[in-house]
């Protein structure tokens, strides 16, 4: 019962981020679409321009770039060599997506935590990016969406994981066994 | 080397391949005993790209036509202006493939968006099974060599980290993808008449009623391939402008004027858009980093002196060239092929004497190849799905195709005032 409740109340919570990111994405890039063009027309017909549209927009075009990736690994959707898959059996390709979904993780994991110390850096160093706004709040997109992947990924290999027990317990096997028996069946 | 091999079957089994090269780059860093914070500063480069602008812009835009009934439109006036030829139907494929390509950038969105709307049609008129699947899977990839096809992008802004001596500006390779990208679509035009005649008896009438009923069905997409090619290839717009522009219109189009899309609908879209934005972005911003060690540690050049002692000619390197990227085109998608192939290869080729801008187009001609290259081309498999064919059958179908596209890609490596022509000095 408490069970089936926090699967609900987390199938909930998951729902609602997924929300919660395509909204953040929908935003993103509608403020590119509003402010590029008005900035070409400020440009061409005023001989003006926002001074803060131009680095503003660049900064929306990284984050457009790292939370897109964000949401590309919430369906695994990243690009691949998908050369060999189509070649493998079952179980040695969930084996092998446990092992490339731990690497991922691992490697994004790797990237938020010194981006992350880049961040902090600047930071301290105190240095600005545009019209008086500090480094280190665009900067920290970085961090963050690398940290979301490395979440995605994680639970992605844990659910991987769990899935090839699955697969070698009902024939009762011995542990030795289970891992032959995810490499070939 | 162990941890090469390592990364290399990682990226064999399936992982991403953002995920690989920025281990790699990684690896590196900390072998030359750098602090790892600098994954940070070059990801950020990302924002420090100006031309980056024109990627999501045109891919979002790209992906709100496809949903909406343009591609119907495109066909239906290519269809009018065009049906009347003998093949003509066939023509009108390459051409509205070509366009779509242009605008969405070869991701297998072409198959699937018009590919639904030609094949039946081909079939209707009397076309061949075979020559109708083979004309439309590789009409799937065509158009990459014209503007503003994203790979065109991203060819200048990866050579444009390289520090090379002449900087290679992106609206040169969009001049310089023109004669090239035409020679594609005239000789598979022509192909495409020579196996209609006789076989197909209904070539339509060209009727001014229906041409003109055509044109105003279509009214608000014309403008929009006149506006971003004559605006960039005559100079008129930055690339970045146009890609501004575009978008805007299309989404006052669409939604707004057409509203074929409904608000509602509109975020699936811009997730789904975005999605193929972040995987492009996020393997361009850890290349960066990659790129930058390799160019660090001279690779490049390193690598050039090997093959130079090995290798005299020019004329011998490009075979290779060849050879190597029709290999490479089957494993690799366009755009990570040309974040990590272009850093390594760009130096050399220059070395041995090839301009920038020319291997550019040698570059795309031959991954575009690569989608339809037995027996991994990416687009076989779309239209073996998309139309519930036998791969084997596709593959049979594709390859008179195959073998045009192979000539144009030898005449475009061995004549590069083809490529180089259009160029401004």
């Amino acid at each position: 019962m408490i069970d089936a409740r926090r699967e609900g109340l987390l199938g909930r919570a998951l729902v609602l981020f997924h929300g919660v990111e395509d909204l953040f994405l929908v935003l993103l890039l509608l403020a590119v679409i509003v402010l590029a063009p008005l900035q070409i027309f400020l440009r061409n017909f005023f001989d003006a321009g926002i001074s803060w549209a131009d680095p503003l927009i660049r900064v929306l075009v990284l984050w457009l770039g790292l939370f897109g990736a964000v949401a590309a690994s919430r369906g695994d959707r990243h690009i691949t060599i998908d050369v060999a898959s189509r070649y493998f059996s079952a179980g040695l390709g969930d084996a092998l997506r446990l092992l490339t979904s731990l690497f991922t993780s691992a490697v994004s994991a790797l990237i938020a935590w010194h981006s992350g110390r880049f961040v902090i850096d600047e930071r301290e160093f105190g240095s600005t990016a545009f019209s008086g706004i500090p480094a280190w709040i665009p900067e920290l997109a970085i961090p963050v969406a690398f940290g979301l992947i490395a979440i995605r990924y994680g639970l992605r290999g844990f659910s991987e994981g769990s899935h090839l027990l699955a697969r070698a317990r009902p024939r009762g096997t011995t542990a030795d066994e289970r891992g032959d028996g995810g490499a070939s069946g | 080397m162990i941890v090469g091999l390592l990364l290399l079957l990682l990226a064999l089994a399936g992982a991403p391949l953002f995920a690989v090269i920025a281990a790699s780059a990684m690896w590196g860093f900390a072998g030359e005993e750098m602090d790892l914070s600098v994954m940070g500063i070059e990801i950020y480069r990302l924002a420090e790209t100006p031309v980056l602008l024109a990627i999501p812009l045109f891919t979002f835009a790209g992906y709100l036509l496809g949903e909406s009934g343009a591609p119907a439109r495109l066909v239906h006036l290519t269809r009018t202006l065009l049906g009347w030829l003998s093949g003509g139907l066939a023509i009108v494929s390459l051409v509205a493939c070509s366009l779509f390509t242009a605008f969405t950038g070869a991701s297998g969105v072409t198959i699937v968006a018009l590919g639904a709307l030609l094949y039946p049609a081909l079939r209707e008129d009397g076309y061949p099974e075979n020559f109708s699947l083979g004309l439309i899977t590789t009409s799937g990839s065509l158009g990459l060599l014209f503007a503003p096809a994203l790979p065109l992008i991203l060819y200048g802004v990866v050579s444009q980290q390289m520090h090379l001596d002449e900087p290679v500006r992106i609206d040169d390779l969009f001049a310089a993808g023109l004669l090239p990208g035409l020679l594609m679509v005239v000789l598979l035009s022509l192909y495409s008449m020579w196996r209609a005649r006789g076989k197909v008896e209904r070539a339509e009438a060209f009727s001014w009623s229906e041409a003109c009923g055509a044109i105003r069905a279509a009214a608000w997409e014309i403008p929009l391939p006149i506006l971003v090619l004559g605006g960039i290839y005559g100079g008129f717009f930055a690339l970045s402008e146009a890609a501004a522009v575009t978008a805007l219109y299309v989404l006052i189009v669409v939604v707004g004027i057409r509203r074929e899309i409904k608000l509602k609908q509109l975020a699936p879209i811009i997730r789904e858009s975005m999605v193929l934005v972040g995987a492009i972005l996020i393997i361009l911003g850890v290349s960066l980093a990659s790129t930058n060690y390799l160019i660090d540690t001279e690779v490049p050049m390193r690598l050039f002196d090997a093959i130079r002692s090995q290798i005299d000619s020019k004329l011998t390197f490009l075979i290779l060239l060849n050879l190597f990227l029709l290999a490479l085109g089957m494993m690799l998608d366009i755009f990570s092929a040309l974040v990590i192939v272009v850093p390594i290869i760009l130096p050399i080729a220059v070395g041995y004497g090839i301009h920038p801008v020319h291997l550019g187009i040698i570059f795309l001609a031959n991954m575009q190849i690569g989608y339809i290259t037995p027996p991994v081309g990416m687009n076989l498999f779309i239209a073996s799905y998309r139309f519930e064919r036998p791969v084997l059958d596709v593959y049979r179908a594709t390859i008179p195709f195959f073998a045009i596209l192979l000539l144009t890609v030898l005449v475009i490596t061995y004549w590069p005032a083809l490529s180089l022509y259009l160029i401004s000095d």
